[in-house]
C-alpha cells in the first residue's frame, strides 16, 4: 500500500469512527470532510442505474474508492435459484452498473461471486446476474467449493473467532457489498450485514453458534468493504430468504449507500417497516454489531442525504 | 489387403457410439444436452425395462436383418472390449501366433441359463441378476465410477492451471458420489470384462451377456450373414483366426450365428474369396455354412454349429425351473425388510420404491448428472435388489433443486419417469420430520432457521416460540422431501430434521398465491 493510499484510507476510517456519538466533538472539528461526503445517501424513485449513479455522485464519485489500476470484488446476494422480480437475489441492472462504475474508475479486474445457497449455476443464470455481470465486463467467479476459501482470523469475533473466507477477497484491492432488502426466517432480516455469511464457507457453525452474534462478529473482518450499497429496487416482504411467490415484494425503487454498515442496515428498516412490520431490536446481529463498534444505530447523528428523484 | 468397407463402417459408427456415450457418462458438468440420451434409450435393457415396444421391435428387425450387429455398433461394453482387444493387438495378422484366435465351442449351458435366470427374475420384479450382467448398465458403472473421476479430478487439475493464468472458466469439483460399493462393482466388471476379451475377444458377450445370448436366438436366423464359400474355401484358417467370437469354424466350414458378432473383421483375411457377408436365403447353392451334409446328425439344422443340442437345452431347463421355486421367496423376504426404518428415498419421477426397484438397473447415469450429486449408489442396507442403486442422500449444502428434472429426463430405463418443472414441484418422495429434542433453538435457546430458510415451498415454518423465538414447524402436505431442510441442519451429528421416504410417492398441496400487494413507490417515504 502507498503511503498516500494508506493516509487515504486512515482518513476515510476516521470519518466512520466519527459517527459515534461520544466522538461527535471530533466531528466539528473535522467538518471539511464531513461536508465533502455524507455518511449515507438513500436515493428514492428510479432505475436502479439511476439510483447507483446519483448516490455514488452523493457520496463522493466512484473515483473516491476505486483506484486506477485495482482490483475489485464486487459480493451481490446471488443466494438463491430465482428470478430478479423475486427479490431474492440482488438486482442484476444494479450489479451491471457498479461494474461499469468501477471499470470506468480504472479498475483493473472487477469480479463477482457469492456462496450459494441453491446450485450455485442456477443461481448465477436465474438471478440474471452472470449475464448482466459478464456483459458489463466482469469476472463471475464460483463459491461452491472449500478449495476457494482460506482461513482469516476475527480477533474480535465474540463467538465466530476465525473463518474462511473466499480468496478472491482477500486478494481484491477493494470490495463492495451489495446487498438486496429482504425478510429472514432466521436472521429476520437479510441486508448488509447479513450479505456476509456469502463471504464465508462454513455457514453451519453460525446456524449453532448464535447466528445473530456471528453475523456481526463476521463483520469485524479487518478489510471493510468501501461502501455498503443496499438493493432497495424491489424487497422481499415476507417468507424471506427464498419467498414464495412475487407477491412476497414489493417495489419501493431505493438504494441506502453508507460506510457504516449497522447505519445502513437500520435505515433501511425503517424503509422497510413502511410496507411490513419488522422490529428492529428481533433482527439481533444489527444491535451486536453497534456493540462491536461496527457502525451505529443512531441515524439522527449522521449526515444523511436523502434524495428522491 | 482389400478394402473393407463393411467393417470400415462398422468401426466408424461404432467408434461415435462409444465416445458419446462415454462422455454423456462422465458429463459431471452437463453440457451435453439431454437428447444424448436417446443413444442410451436404445439399448436393450432400458429399452425392456422403459416398455419401449418399437425399440425392441426395431432391435429384433435389426438382428433378423444383419445378425448382432447392436453387439458391434450400438452396446457401449461390447465396442469397449473391441478396444481393448484392439489395443491388446489380440487378433491382428501381423501377430505373433499366440495373439491369433482359434474356433472355440460355446458355453451354452452357461449362457442360456444366465438368460434365463436374468428373465425369471424380471418377471418377479428383482432386477438383481439382470443389473450385475447386463452390458449397458455395467458399462454406465464402469464409465461413472472409474472414468468419471478421472475426467473430474483431471478438470480440476486444468482449474488449478487456468487459475494461475487468472482463468476462471474453470471450476474446482468435490467428487461425492463414488462409493466403496459403486467403485467395486465397476472395478470387478472392469476387471472381468478387461481380462475376457484380452484373453479371448467377445467371449463375454457369448457366455455371460444376456443381451448377446437374447440377440443370438434371433440372429440365427439372420437375412445378411457372414458365409463361407464350400467351393474356394480351402480351409486355411484366416479367417478363423481374425474372429474375436471364436464362431468361425474353418474345418467344418460353418459359422455359429449365435455368436458373430457381425464385426466383420473375417471379410479381407480370405485370399481366394471365399468368404462374405450375403444374403442368406437365395444363395445356398454356393454359400452356406450350414449344410446337411457337414452337420453332424446331433446338431440342429436351424441353430447351426454348436447351437442348442438336445442335451444342453434340457440342462438349461433343468437349471432355469430349480431356480424357479427360490425366487417368489426370495422376493418376498425383500418385501417383508420393515420399510419404515430402512426405506431408500427414491428421485422424483420413479413414482414408488417398488415401481423404481424393478426398473433401475443402476447404470448410474443420473448419479453423473445430478448437478447437486446427491443421488448416491447404495450399498447393501435396503436388501439386495436396492444393491447399488442410487437413491437421495441429502449432506452439507446439497439437496435436491426445486426446479431441476435432470434425472428424470435422462433415465433410459423408465425407473426415473420424466417430469415436467410443475409436476415436480410438487412431487413428494418423502417428508421432513422435525425433531424438537435435538433442535439448537431448544439446545441453546438460540435463533436459527435454516431449515425454514431453505425451504422452496414455505412447508418448514418458524413459528412463536419463548423469548420472542421462533422454532420450525413442519407443515407436511406441503413438503416436497427435497432435503433442503436436513442438508442445512447445523446440528450434527445426527440432524433435527430428515426427510423420511415415501415408499409410493405422493402429491404435495402447492403453496398459495396471495394476491399481489400493490405498492407505490411514489407514495413512501424514506421511513428513517
Amino acid at each position: 500500500m502507498k503511503r498516500r493510499d494508506f493516509l487515504r484510507t486512515t482518513a476515510a476510517v476516521g470519518v466512520a469512527a466519527l459517527t459515534f456519538d461520544n466522538l461527535q466533538a471530533a466531528m466539528s472539528t473535522n467538518s471539511l470532510m464531513v461536508e465533502a461526503v455524507p455518511d449515507m445517501v438513500a436515493v428514492m424513485g428510479g432505475e436502479p442505474t439511476q439510483l447507483l449513479e446519483r448516490a455514488l455522485k452523493e457520496m463522493g464519485g466512484i473515483g473516491k474508492y476505486v483506484k486506477k489500476g485495482q482490483s475489485v470484488v464486487i459480493k451481490p446476494n446471488i443466494g438463491w435459484d430465482k428470478k430478479p422480480d423475486f427479490a431474492a437475489n440482488t438486482n442484476p441492472e444494479l450489479v451491471a452498473a457498479l461494474i461499469k462504475q468501477c471499470l470506468n474508475a480504472g479498475a483493473k479486474k472487477v469480479t463477482v461471486f457469492d456462496h450459494t445457497c441453491d446450485n450455485w449455476q442456477k443461481c448465477y443464470e436465474n438471478s440474471g446476474i452472470k449475464k448482466a455481470a459478464e456483459a458489463a465486463g466482469a469476472t463471475v467467479l464460483p463459491g461452491n467449493d472449500e478449495i476457494y476459501y482460506k482461513e482469516v482470523k476475527l480477533p474480535q469475533g465474540v463467538k465466530l473467532k476465525s473463518t474462511q473466507i473466499h480468496q478472491a477477497l482477500l486478494e481484491a484491492d477493494v470490495w463492495f457489498n451489495v446487498p438486496v432488502l429482504k425478510n429472514h426466517g432466521g436472521a429476520k432480516m437479510s441486508i448488509a450485514m447479513k450479505n456476509y455469511m456469502g463471504i464465508v464457507w462454513d455457514r453451519g457453525y453460525f446456524h449453532s453458534n448464535d447466528l445473530q452474534q456471528c453475523i456481526a462478529d463476521s463483520c469485524t473482518w479487518t478489510k471493510k468493504p468501501a461502501l455498503n450499497i443496499i438493493d432497495a429496487y424491489r424487497c422481499m416482504r415476507k417468507n424471506g430468504p427464498q419467498g414464495r411467490s412475487v407477491s412476497d415484494t414489493s417495489v419501493l425503487k431505493t438504494l441506502i449507500v453508507s460506510t457504516d454498515i449497522v447505519a445502513a442496515d437500520t435505515a433501511a428498516i425503517g424503509l422497510f417497516n413502511q410496507v411490513e412490520k419488522m422490529d428492529i431490536k428481533q433482527v439481533g446481529h444489527i444491535a451486536n454489531g453497534e456493540k462491536l463498534k461496527l457502525g451505529t444505530q443512531n441515524i439522527n447523528k449522521l449526515n444523511v442525504k436523502r434524495i428522491k428523484l | 489387403m482389400k478394402f473393407n468397407i463393411l467393417k470400415v463402417i462398422r468401426i466408424i459408427l461404432a467408434g461415435l457410439v462409444f465416445l458419446l456415450v462415454l462422455l454423456f457418462f462422465c458429463d459431471f458438468a452437463d453440457i451435453f444436452p439431454d437428447f444424448f440420451s436417446n443413444l442410451l434409450r436404445i439399448q436393450l435393457v432400458p429399452s425392456i425395462l422403459a416398455g419401449s415396444i418399437w425399440i425392441l421391435v426395431g432391435l429384433a428387425i435389426l438382428a433378423f436383418l444383419f445378425g448382432r450387429i447392436y453387439c458391434s455398433v450400438i452396446c457401449p461394453l461390447g465396442i469397449f472390449q473391441d478396444i481393448i482387444a484392439r489395443l491388446t493387438q489380440r487378433g491382428k495378422k501381423k501377430n505373433k501366433k499366440k495373439r491369433w484366435y482359434n474356433y472355440a465351442k460355446p458355453y451354452t449351458i452357461l449362457r442360456y441359463s444366465l438368460l434365463a435366470i436374468c428373465a425369471v427374475f424380471l418377471i418377479f420384479g428383482i432386477t438383481t441378476p439382470l443389473l450385475l450382467l447386463d452390458p449397458y448398465s455395467n458399462f454406465g458403472r464402469i464409465a461413472v465410477n472409474i472414468f468419471r473421476p478421472v475426467v473430474m479430478e483431471g478438470n480440476n487439475l486444468i482449474n488449478w492451471i487456468a487459475l494461475k493464468f487468472n482463468n476462471y472458466d474453470f471450476y474446482h469439483v468435490t467428487i461425492y458420489t463414488v462409493t466403496t460399493y459403486s467403485f467395486s462393482i465397476a472395478a470387478i466388471a472392469l476387471l472381468l470384462v478387461g481380462i475376457m476379451s484380452f484373453l479371448r475377444g467377445r467371449l463375454f458377450c457369448n457366455t455371460i451377456c444376456p443381451v448377446g445370448s437374447l440377440l443370438g436366438l434371433f440372429s440365427r436366423w439372420a437375412i445378411f450373414r457372414i458365409v463361407l464359400d464350400e467351393k474356394r474355401c480351402t480351409g486355411c484358417r484366416l479367417c478363423e483366426k481374425a474372429c474375436k467370437s471364436q464362431c468361425i469354424n474353418s474345418k467344418e466350414k460353418t459359422v455359429d450365428y449365435s455368436r458373430c458378432v457381425t464385426c466383420f473383421n473375417c471379410l479381407d483375411r480370405c485370399n481366394k474369396k471365399g468368404i462374405g457377408y450375403r444374403f442368406a436365403y437365395s444363395l445356398r447353392k454356393n454359400y452356406h455354412s450350414v449344410s446337411e451334409k457337414n452337420i453332424p446328425a446331433k446338431q440342429n439344422k436351424m441353430t447351426g454349429e454348436y447351437g442348442i443340442n438336445r442335451r444342453s437345452f434340457i440342462l438349461a431347463s433343468t437349471a432355469m425351473a430349480t431356480t424357479i421355486p427360490f425366487i417368489p421367496a426370495w422376493a418376498k423376504k425383500n418385501e417383508e425388510i420393515d420399510i419404515t426404518k430402512l426405506t431408500p428415498i427414491t428421485p422424483p419421477g420413479s413414482r414408488s420404491l417398488k415401481h423404481f426397484k424393478e426398473r433401475c438397473t443402476a447404470c448410474h447415469l443420473c448419479v453423473t448428472h445430478c448437478p447437486q450429486q446427491i443421488l448416491k449408489p447404495a450399498g447393501f442396507d435396503f436388501g439386495i435388489n436396492y444393491a447399488f442403486k442410487p437413491r437421495m442422500v441429502f449432506y452439507e449444502m446439497a439437496f435436491c433443486n426445486y426446479e431441476c428434472t435432470v434425472c428424470s429426463e435422462i433415465c433410459p430405463n423408465g425407473a426415473i419417469e420424466r417430469l415436467t418443472t410443475e409436476e415436480k414441484k410438487v412431487t413428494q418422495v418423502g417428508i421432513a420430520r422435525f425433531v424438537k429434542d435435538r433442535c439448537v433453538v431448544f439446545t441453546d435457546n438460540t435463533s436459527c432457521g435454516a431449515c425454514s430458510e431453505h425451504c422452496p415451498v414455505q412447508a418448514v415454518r418458524m413459528e412463536p416460540y419463548i423469548d420472542g423465538l421462533t422454532i420450525p414447524h413442519v407443515y407436511e402436505e406441503m413438503c416436497i422431501g427435497c432435503g433442503g431442510c436436513e442438508s442445512i441442519c447445523p446440528v450434527r451429528p445426527i440432524k433435527a430434521i430428515n426427510v423420511l421416504a415415501n415408499a409410493v410417492h405422493q402429491v404435495a398441496v402447492k403453496p398459495k398465491e396471495e394476491e399481489i400487494e400493490k405498492i407505490n413507490s411514489e407514495d413512501l417515504d424514506f421511513g428513517f
